[in-house]
């Protein structure tokens, strides 16, 4: 393929044709002529004659050369002119050709423009010629330069970068925070099956890479010849069509205005935020660098046309990525919108080394300041969000116990809440480093002690569950019945372990704190025990009575276990681990003292008298805590 | 600690009752704010509307005025200043409705309805501001064919391929100045096609839906794609957003007349009023009936008067350049469009060698063509600037009046 050089190696008869000009030239312009320039002048002549050039005969047989070769120079061109297949299609040699043409035009018109004076009218004619034989030819390489990139774009296209909201938006459905109190709240999905990482940054080809040195051609050929604005301006409209139609159809971004933004749905707006996050992470880290290299190889020459049209070609998708982001932040912060503020923040602060790489220069200043502006807005968004998070777990307020003592909606939601932040750590650290927090635990630094459990989110994590722990023991009170609300207590503490332990949150609440929990709840169970069974067990209680009042206590034992079964089976503990330790620790101690109550006395009772075997009371133990709908009808059977 | 309680509580009621007291001088000292709030809006404007030496009307004959004068009327450099009054008079405005104030008072009648429309109706300036910018972008690329053409006709000697070339853009140019949607600006290369309208985009299109397959992978259709090269939303108006903001914009009657209302209806006003000049002079997105979406405030009042003039200017114009179709008032635009059309009856006429009269006046022409490239190049990256600060002015604005609202909404809460 020809390379169209600025600098062209000048032929021999142009120069001497020039130099001829340029003599006669100089002696038209003066009559009065310096002697040394006039003796200098007739010097040149005498050799440039030398060389057999200078006599007319030879200057017309030069210039009929020049003609000629121009004539065949403007058929090729005026071929292509017609023709409209890809110049790249005809082959290397077709090319070649083509630029030759292009060069033999410029030649014309360099030469000629050196020398305008004194140009005869033939002369002149193939000057105008040669202007249009250009223009034409120009424009002939500005539609190939169309096709072939439009032809041989490549998309971005790996399929770990799919993106997709679907399912996601569900996820968050019935989580709003606002109606947590009557409604049962599905567990939030977690985030990790969200966007699998986009691995590695390696920048893409997104012109066939083969095209490329024909396209670097067609630049330099252009701009050589004056026309490089028109090079820029279809270059950069191709390119920026396929920016768009790259965003916002492949990825399927979307287009708002601001009211839109500001008046959308949670549900809905939580999936473009989502989209938004992962779109701007793949434009930025992957097509936008891609596309950088892309205009560094063919315009690189040219010094800052290939910032300029790199900024030009991006602004407008960029823009409207910003804009999004901007009017996100605008929405009044509700706590729900916590982490999709969080994800926003840390791809947000994740690649502003990368815009900095991209818009290094004033060019693209305003780009690069518009996302620090935007980084910032979302700092101060997400921690806005993050301290009425807690407002509202705060002020969360029941009115009614909440029923059969399980763990309440908000527990849940937080929990469930908390254990997607430890996606967020640097972010969340960066973010809340400055706040102070009270912490529910000491800080002790030691090996034992990992770093993690000190950072400020570890902080503000375990004054989050503090707040919440706060507003369970207010819930906690609207209890009647004392042991319901240890069960309830006992539900929500090991319901808060159990998601600490099994998730990334251990390490930033620490060992300390799980003990400290793990021996609230447990003192809730013996402070159930004691409150539940203390007094049914105290009727069972050695002492010499006599055979009636044996009876009757066992008669009133019978009573007080109905009142606790018909009660408690109402309960509920949902986790079966804990349930079945709850009935085992129940049955060790109601059974056994049961046995030893009958073991004395049953003989004196006397087996009619006896309501339940110690196999009755073992078996309906069981049935508690199970939240049966209505008391299970005692078998009465053995009331003869 | 029992007494010092009682202390605080009596201090606090003092204070109240005082503060009740001293109601009327207040009001006085409000009164003297949005006298002088107005003075200001009045003169502000009175200085838009004056500043440019008048110029005789040009007539329909292809003279283009000589000398144009870098303030008149729609100018970019007169739009800039706009930009600033808008700003200034945005500052004092918030001023006035927040400093020093009791935020319980903007959140009580009438002002927990007018207080939400100002608000409402600054967003929907924001997609304005946007759209705009946009529309700049648009003014930037009439601007490279101008200089394009510009080019291509200071070549010396002028050959048929020099004004082929600049007949080419121009042509280009002119289409692109009096299409009325946007869409025209955003396709097509500097060169291709001729001098009609629909060449270069159809082009372009032939492109997309034949010839490549890769073209129709994405799925994308040409009204798909026409719809994702706006800036703001499908289906947005600038008219019908205009339209909307002017909704509930009542001047205040009776008693609200004399107090805070009044100049939250200067504001809002001068608010519409700036992005409907803004929208009127570059490329929006859908303008049809503009001209008729602003409602004229009342004559009788002092403050509107020059504000009035310039809207009849303006509006007058844009009744005049909506028939035929345009792509913005601005000043530059239209003189380029006019310096555009008589340069392609050079092209028309032009024969090789130039003769010497013709190309005399055509590069008189270029010059000027050249001088309005070069006062673009200087002033519409600025004035984007401009409005990038107007609309990071009216957010910033927006979440202090918000902000103020939740302090009020707290100290009105009821106390438990």
């Amino acid at each position: 393929m020809a390379e169209f050089e600025l600098k062209l190696p000048v032929q021999k008869n142009h120069v001497f044709e020039a130099c001829h000009h340029v003599v006669k030239a100089l002696r038209a312009s003066d009559n009065n002529l310096d002697a040394n320039l006039r003796k200098l002048l007739s010097d040149l002549e005498s050799h440039l004659s030398t060389f057999g050039m200078v006599d007319t005969e030879v200057e017309d047989t030069g210039f009929s050369k020049i003609k000629d070769r121009f004539e065949e120079a403007e058929k090729t061109i005026l071929g292509w002119e017609q023709n409209q297949s890809m110049i790249l299609d005809a082959g290397l040699s077709e090319a070649d050709q083509f630029f030759q043409a292009l060069y033999e035009v410029q030649t014309v018109l360099v030469g000629f423009k050196a020398l305008p004076i004194k140009a005869n009218q033939k002369e002149k004619d193939v000057y105008n010629q040669a202007t249009v034989a250009l223009d034409i030819a120009m424009l002939r390489l500005e539609k190939e330069l169309c096709d072939v990139l439009y032809q041989h774009k490549q998309h971005v296209n790996l399929e770990y970068l799919a993106v997709s909201s679907r399912g996601k938006d569900i996820a968050y459905n019935d989580e709003s925070f606002v109606s947590l109190d009557d409604e049962v709240v599905v567990e939030a999905s977690s985030h990790e099956d969200d966007d699998e990482e986009i691995l590695g940054f390696q920048n893409a080809d997104l012109v066939d890479p083969l095209v490329v040195p024909h396209v670097k051609a067609i630049a330099n050929a252009m701009f050589a010849c004056d026309y490089g604005q028109a090079f820029c301006r279809a270059f950069n409209n191709v390119r920026r069509e396929d920016l768009e139609e790259y965003m916002f159809f492949t990825l399927e971004m979307e287009r708002f205005s601001f009211v839109d933004i500001l008046q959308m749905e949670w549900e809905n707006l939580n999936g473009k935020m989502r989209k938004w996050t992962k779109v701007l992470k793949i434009i930025t880290r992957i097509y936008l660098p891609s596309e950088k290299q892309l205009c560094e190889e063919i315009l690189g020459e040219f010094d800052s046309v290939s910032t300029s049209c790199f900024v030009e070609i991006s602004k407008e998708s960029i823009l409207s990525l910003l804009n999004f982001g901007e009017t996100v932040a605008m929405r009044p912060s509700q706590p729900e919108m916590l982490e999709r503020f969080l994800s926003m923040y840390e791809v947000t602060s994740e690649i502003l080394l990368d815009v900095d790489n991209l818009f290094p220069d004033e060019t693209g200043s305003f780009l690069r300041m518009a996302f620090h502006e935007l980084s910032k807005k979302l700092a101060d968004r997400t921690i806005a969000t993050f301290l009425k998070f807690k407002d509202a777990i705060a002020s969360n307020e029941s009115t009614r116990a909440f029923p059969g003592g399980g763990i309440h909606h908000l527990t849940r939601y937080v929990m469930n809440y908390l254990k997607l932040l430890p996606e967020y750590t640097d972010a969340l650290n960066s973010l809340l480093e400055n706040l102070e927090v009270e912490d529910s635990i000491t800080e002790i630094t030691g090996q034992d002690t990992l770093p993690s459990t000190f950072s400020p989110m570890a902080k503000h994590l375990r004054s989050i569950v503090s707040t919440l722990e706060s507003s369970l023991d207010r819930k906690a009170q609207l209890y009647a019945d004392e042991s319901l609300k240890f069960i309830f207590l006992m539900n929500n503490f090991h319901y808060m372990v159990q998601k600490v332990k099994g998730s990334e949150l251990r390490h930033l609440f620490g060992d300390e704190w799980i003990r400290k929990h793990i021996a609230r709840y447990q003192r809730n169970v013996t402070n159930y025990e004691r409150s539940t069974w203390s007094s049914v067990l105290s009727l069972i209680k050695d002492s010499n009575d006599s055979v009636a009042t044996l009876r009757e206590r066992c008669r009133l034992f019978g009573l007080a276990f109905d009142d606790v079964y018909k009660n408690q089976t109402r309960w509920s503990v949902p986790d079966p681990e804990l349930r079945d330790d709850l009935h085992i620790s129940t049955s060790v101690k109601v059974v056994q003292s049961y046995r030893g109550f009958l073991g004395r006395n049953e003989g004196r009772i006397g087996e009619k008298h006896i309501r339940y075997t110690c196999e009755d009371i073992e078996n309906l133990l069981l049935d508690l805590f199970e939240c049966l709908p209505s008391p299970r009808s005692l078998r009465s059977s053995r009331r003869r | 600690m029992r007494p010092a309680q009682d202390n605080q509580g009596s201090f606090l009621g003092r204070i109240s009752i005082r503060r009740n007291q001293f109601v009327d001088v207040n009001n006085e000292q409000e009164q003297e704010d949005l006298e002088l709030f107005q003075r200001h809006i009045a003169d502000r404007f009175t200085e838009l509307l004056s500043h440019p030496p008048q110029q005789p009307p040009s007539d329909e004959a292809n003279t283009v005025s000589p000398v144009a004068t870098t303030e008149q009327i729609m100018s970019v450099t007169w739009l800039r200043k706009l930009m600033d009054v808008f700003l200034c008079c945005e500052a004092e405005f918030k001023a006035i409705l927040l400093m020093g104030r009791d935020p319980t008072q903007i959140s009580k009648p009438p002002f927990d309805r007018l207080v939400p429309e100002m608000l409402d109706r600054s967003i929907k300036a924001l997609d304005i501001c946007t759209a705009v910018v946009n529309g700049i972008d648009s003014v930037r690329h009439y601007q490279r064919l101008a200089e394009i053409a510009v080019a291509a006709l200071e070549q010396r000697p002028l050959g048929d391929g020099n004004v082929r070339r600049a007949r080419r853009a121009l042509a280009n140019l002119v289409v692109a100045l009096s299409l009325e949607d946007k869409e025209n600006t955003s396709g097509g290369g500097g060169g291709g096609g001729g001098g009609n309208k629909t060449t270069e985009r159809s082009w372009s299109f032939g492109r997309r839906s034949g010839g490549s397959s890769a073209a129709s992978k994405g799925g994308a259709t040409i009204g798909q794609l026409k719809s994702s090269s706006w800036a703001v939303g499908r289906n947005w108006s600038a008219a019908k957003q205009i339209h909307a903001m002017t909704a509930n914009l009542n001047p205040p009657r009776g008693n609200e007349a004399a107090g805070l209302p009044q100049p939250m209806f200067i504001m809002s006003t001068v608010m519409v009023f700036v992005m409907w000049v803004l929208t009127a002079a570059v490329p929006c997105q859908e303008r049809s009936g503009l001209a008729n979406h602003l409602p004229v405030p009342p004559k009788h009042l002092s403050w509107a008067q020059s504000l009035i003039g310039i809207h009849e200017k303006i509006g007058d114009e844009w009744k005049k350049k909506e028939k035929k179709g345009s792509a913005g008032l601005m000043e530059e635009m239209t003189r380029m469009e006019k310096l555009g059309h008589s340069l392609i009856e050079f092209a028309d006429a032009f024969h090789y060698p130039a003769e010497k009269d013709a190309s005399e006046s055509a590069a008189a022409q270029v010059a000027e063509m050249a001088e309005i490239c070069r006062r673009m190049e200087e002033e519409l990256v600025p004035l984007q600037q401009q409005i990038r600060e107007v609309f990071h002015r009216i957010v910033r604005s927006r979440a202090e009046i918000l902000e103020v609202l939740e302090q009020a909404g707290k100290l009105s809460a009821p106390v438990v």
